[in-house]
């Protein structure tokens, strides 16, 4: 695998604003990579600097092995898809898609059959001679793909592109992106906040928070070994539970702080406090001895699985079959002692 | 239903007068029509209430009040710009000497004034001028107003502030307006000539005022400095209505900045374009006070205009019917450009 895109040591200040701290990021030729993280975490300007639409303040970024300081965006080669979609309104469908085979000088012919081409890939058949104001939110979407993929460009870039379709057009939106991009052996950056996006979607997921690369990796080592609590908390949904302790004398359990222990793996520093992440689909109602107890606040049922709620909000349990438990039941709790994940109180780094 | 039973009480009348069936039938919501209709029969004091109620209460909350407010503006209307309208197209069609000048009914003229005017001879002359002065102005406004606005729509600090300050040019008076450029327009003293002779541009005086070569453009300059804060501003906005993903896409696309300007913000700006250019025509035709202010339309007529010809003839040499037929004649110009600025703001395309 050779690098297509490489960043290297990149900072980006506005003003006084921080927004990337010394991010070096390396992305394969034909991966798709997924900068995920919550809003204002850099994951957008990132993209941006990548585009050439932000300037980096310093560090080195190059793209498919030429540096591209002071190169601007018109040369970089690459397209990208906006949250927007960001479609030429007064533009039809062929048009927009053509646009940049016309600044490039194709002939008519060929930019034409080429555009036929493209709405045959991402199903716009039908709509080629129609304008953006009268197409869906979904076909839109397709649009702005396929004027993407129209010139074959070094890579693809994806600013939030579904965040603005309905859950169910989301899920199939997904699936035709990745697909697209496995057909094309293209290289990706898809840029999202959702977490579920980038796990499904990626090869090799970019963790960012605070202008910080937190952790990046294949989806599920980020899953199951998630380097700090931020990430653990980011990664999965529902979210992993918290819970704070202290390890017990011999090293072998976390003391909890109502008195209720729960048995380790592994031998962990003695006396030390910690937090421990227990993911609620590993969580199990007890059908042996229960490793601890909580008091159900909320019951919700979903039909395919059932979400379990602690009175105080803090703990979450999911489990497929259906419950007879009620609100008000105090509830015991299995889990297997591999599956806990144990963090710093202060740090929030991974013990 | 129960808000038209409310209704019927408020109407003033009494349950009891009407007929069980009928009362079903006026308080059927198919049946409102009827309920505003008067009543066939004579008027009792106890009706005429009804029907004044009904009509206070129309103007409360019904459809009474709107057409209280648009016959206020419509009255206005009529009387203030309708009639006077129409009495000057009628007196162009009549014969009207210092005898006839009070009276509304006047021998008919035929197209006499019409040829009559045609037949000036300083006619074409003036025609000329009007179209030089119209063409001129306008382009200059709208050249230079398109680029400031595409100045000031760059971010630097102060942008904001320093495009609020070119609107003074705007807000003062016509006359003020002339008379200041009246002394920077002088021959011998005038700062425009300082200027022009320290660049090197000119040797000697330009006489501005005086020079019949050159005295319609001492007023197109005038006006162009008039018009130009208007026609800024009105561009300033159809540029800020375009979204800046669509620069951005275009760039990623390939467009340089001359491509994206002609790409994407001139169709963007077609109908604003469309507006500030008919409001221009109009502006322009309207420009009165520049003249009487700078050169008085002379020397020898070659800078009037149609508009100042007209109030010369109607105001200085009282031929009152030549001066309302060159005023009828500019108005089937303005009109033209008043249907063209309609139609342009139908053809709004903003995705």
């Amino acid at each position: 695998m050779t690098a297509q895109i490489e960043l290297k040591n990149i900072e980006k200040h506005y003003g006084s604003f921080h927004a990337l701290k010394n991010v070096s990021l390396t992305i394969d030729k034909g991966s798709f990579v997924a900068l995920v993280g919550p809003s204002g975490c850099g994951k957008s300007t990132l993209l941006r600097s990548i585009a050439g639409l932000e300037t980096i303040s310093s560090g080195e970024l190059s793209i498919a092995g030429k540096t591209m300081t002071g190169v601007p965006p018109r040369h970089r080669d690459i397209a990208m898809v906006f949250q927007s979609y960001a479609l030429y309104p007064h533009m039809t469908v062929e048009e927009n898609l053509t646009y940049s085979l016309r600044l490039h000088g194709v002939g008519k012919a060929e930019a034409k059959a080429k555009a036929a081409e493209v709405a045959q890939t991402t199903g716009l058949g039908q709509l080629l001679p129609r304008y953006p104001r009268q197409l869906s939110g979904g076909q839109r979407q397709r649009v702005a793909m396929g004027r993407a993929i129209i010139r074959n460009p070094k890579a693809f870039l994806f600013d939030e592109p579904l965040s603005n379709l309905d859950a169910a057009l989301r899920v199939q939106m997904r699936k035709e992106i990745r697909a697209l991009h496995d057909r094309l052996g293209a290289t990706s950056v898809y840029v999202t906040h959702d977490q579920i996006e980038a796990m499904t979607m990626a090869d090799w997921v970019v963790v960012m928070r605070d202008g910080i690369i937190e952790q990046q990796g294949r989806p599920l080592d980020l899953y199951d070994h998630p380097v700090n609590r931020f990430v653990a908390g980011f990664i999965g949904s529902p979210a992993m539970n918290f819970i704070e302790g202290k390890i017990a004398s011999d090293g072998r359990a976390v003391n909890l702080v109502g008195g209720e222990r729960i048995p380790l793996a592994r031998q962990a520093e003695p006396n030390q406090p910690v937090v421990a992440g227990l993911r609620p689909e590993h969580m199990k109602l007890a059908t042996g001895t229960p490793t601890f107890h909580f008091p159900v606040g909320n019951v919700e049922s979903t039909g395919s699985a059932t979400y379990l709620t602690s009175a105080d909000g803090h703990l979450q349990l999911v489990q497929s079959e259906r419950s007879t438990v009620s609100v008000g039941d105090r509830v015991g709790v299995e889990i297997d002692p591999a599956l806990i994940h144990l963090f710093d109180p202060q740090s929030g780094k991974r013990i | 239903m129960k808000h038209h039973r409310i209704r019927v009480s408020e109407f003033g009348w009494g349950e009891g007068a009407f007929s069980s069936s009928l009362k079903r039938r006026l308080l059927h919501p198919k049946c409102f029509a009827i309920r505003l209709l008067p009543q066939r029969e004579g008027w009792s004091a106890a009706r005429l209430g009804g029907l004044m109620q009904r009509f206070l209460s129309g103007l409360r909350d019904g459809v009474g009040f709107d057409i209280l407010l648009i016959s206020i503006a419509m009255l206005f209307l009529i009387a203030m710009a309708g009639l006077p309208l129409v009495y000057n197209v009628l007196m162009s069609f009549q014969q009207v000497d210092m005898f006839t000048l009070g009276s509304f009914i006047r021998p008919f003229a035929g197209i006499q004034n019409y040829i009559d005017v045609v037949r000036q001879p300083e006619f074409w002359l003036v025609t000329r001028n009007t179209a030089v002065f119209v063409f001129f102005s306008m382009a200059g406004q709208f050249v230079l107003g398109f680029a400031l606005a595409l100045f000031f729509a760059q971010k630097f600090p102060g942008a904001a502030t320093i495009r609020g300050l070119f609107l003074v040019s705007w807000v003062m008076p016509g006359l003020v307006v002339g008379a200041i450029w009246s002394w920077i327009l002088a021959g011998d003293f005038g700062v425009l000539n300082a200027i022009l002779k320290s660049l090197g541009i000119i040797q000697s005086n330009i006489f501005w005022k005086s020079d019949p070569s050159v005295s319609i453009w001492a007023v197109i300059i005038a006006n162009i400095w008039l018009g130009l804060a208007f026609n800024m501003l009105l561009l300033s906005v159809g540029l800020a209505g375009i979204s800046r993903d669509l620069y951005e896409a275009a760039e990623l696309d390939g467009a340089n900045a001359f491509q994206r300007f002609w790409t994407i913000t001139l169709p963007m700006m077609r109908s604003t374009i469309g507006a500030v250019l008919s409001l221009g025509l109009i502006g322009t035709l309207q420009q009165f006070d520049l003249f009487p202010a700078i050169t008085e339309g002379g020397p020898a007529n070659t800078s009037t205009v149609a508009q100042y010809w007209s109030w010369q003839m109607s105001f200085q040499l009282y031929d009152f019917a030549k001066g309302a037929t060159i005023s009828v004649m500019m108005l089937v110009l303005v009109l033209f450009a008043s249907i063209i600025y309609v139609r342009s703001t139908r053809h709004e395309v903003r995705g």
